[in-house]
């Protein structure tokens, strides 16, 4: 048998069917599960392959390849915690890659707009500042605390560990929102220096403080939604 | 043989069926049905998902790769890989030796009086 080189047949239609059940019980967007899909649909054309070879006609072949590979919610069950782990650790990666670059920008902003006081004694910051840098690196710990986390939980600790698994999604979240938290701060920090010292202020550094702050706190927000999502999805 | 029964050795034979080259998927399912005489037979759909973790947890490497026309996930065994087959070979010796003296029957002893 050589199909999808082969016009649409009934047998054909048989596979789509079955691997659109599977699909439509993965989380995430198709895109995302694109490759299990194929992967599912290359075996199951291998499956009807050998039992063509052992005599059956193709629409049997294919039928029997379908039994053989069991109940589609079972496969889709077995993938939903990969496909969770995977969603969970590519979050926790880019929020802690992301984190120190972001991070660099708005202290370039901070040293270029002579921020830091003369003596670095701390009373001579604005207000604002005073309280906004505090928070900003409570918010960078909470994240890179559940990035790390989320990472941990989703490597080779998970052979011994794998009940931590289950805890990933949630610490990637914990990581993507704080990411959205500290973003959120600086830009606040920025508006407020803004408002009080407009022409202390860097124009070119801000600018691309604020833009990477803005991009950032976006993305991180929509993985850290789709991580608690996903997380509801786990049973 | 039940699922049931296989679990918790799902990984170590996927691991051994790997030892002696790479293999896709469905030639995996047909070396563990060859290598167990047809008594381990488990739903062919269940496979991939275990393959993934194995892959996650770095204990095996998968690369696309087309041979005949088709595109197949094609799985090899990592160094690490290997130590955790050798590892469990030997955790499966300890258990099954402790089993095995565990249910033999006991010769009958003097009875109570």
């Amino acid at each position: 048998m050589n199909w999808p080189a082969a016009p649409a047949s009934g047998a054909q239609s048989a596979v789509e069917r079955y691997l659109s059940e599977v699909a439509a019980r993965l989380p995430g967007s198709p895109r995302a599960h694109s490759d299990i899909v194929a992967e599912l649909h290359a075996g199951l054309v291998d499956a009807a392959d050998a039992h063509c070879a052992a005599g059956l006609r193709p629409a049997e072949a294919v039928q029997a390849a379908i039994d053989e590979f069991g109940d589609p919610a079972r496969v889709a069950d077995g993938f939903r915690a990969e496909i969770a782990a995977s969603l969970a650790r590519r979050c926790a990666v880019a929020v802690l890659v992301t984190g120190p670059l972001v991070g660099m920008l708005w202290i370039i902003t901070a040293v270029a707009s002579h921020v830091p006081p003369q003596h670095h004694q701390w009373a001579d910051l604005s207000p604002g500042l005073q309280v906004g840098v505090p928070l900003i690196a409570i918010a960078a710990g909470v994240t890179a605390c559940g990035a790390l986390f989320g990472i941990a939980a989703t490597g080779r600790l998970t052979r011994w560990l794998p009940a931590l698994l289950r805890r990933a999604p949630a610490a990637a979240a914990v990581a993507g929102f704080g990411a959205v938290g500290a973003d959120a701060l600086g830009l606040a920090l920025l508006g407020v220096q803004l408002a009080t010292a407009a022409g202390k202020l860097s124009p070119w550094p801000a600018a691309a403080a604020a833009a990477a702050s803005i991009v950032r706190l976006m993305l991180a927000r929509r993985a850290a939604r789709r991580c608690l999502a996903i997380r509801a999805g786990l049973t | 043989m039940r699922a049931e029964l296989l679990k918790g050795h799902l990984d170590g034979i996927l691991l051994a069926v790997l030892e002696p080259g790479p293999r896709h998927g469905y030639a995996i399912m047909e070396a563990l049905r060859d290598r167990s005489a047809g008594q381990v037979d488990l739903p062919t759909g269940t496979i991939y998902p275990a393959l993934h973790r194995l892959e996650r947890a770095g204990l095996v490497r998968a690369s696309w790769s087309t041979a005949g026309g088709r595109r197949r996930r094609v799985y090899e065994l990592t160094p690490a890989g290997r130590r955790a087959l050798d590892s469990e070979r030997s955790t499966w010796r300890d258990f099954s030796a402790a089993v095995t003296t565990l249910l033999q029957p006991l010769p009958l002893t003097a009875s109570p009086q």
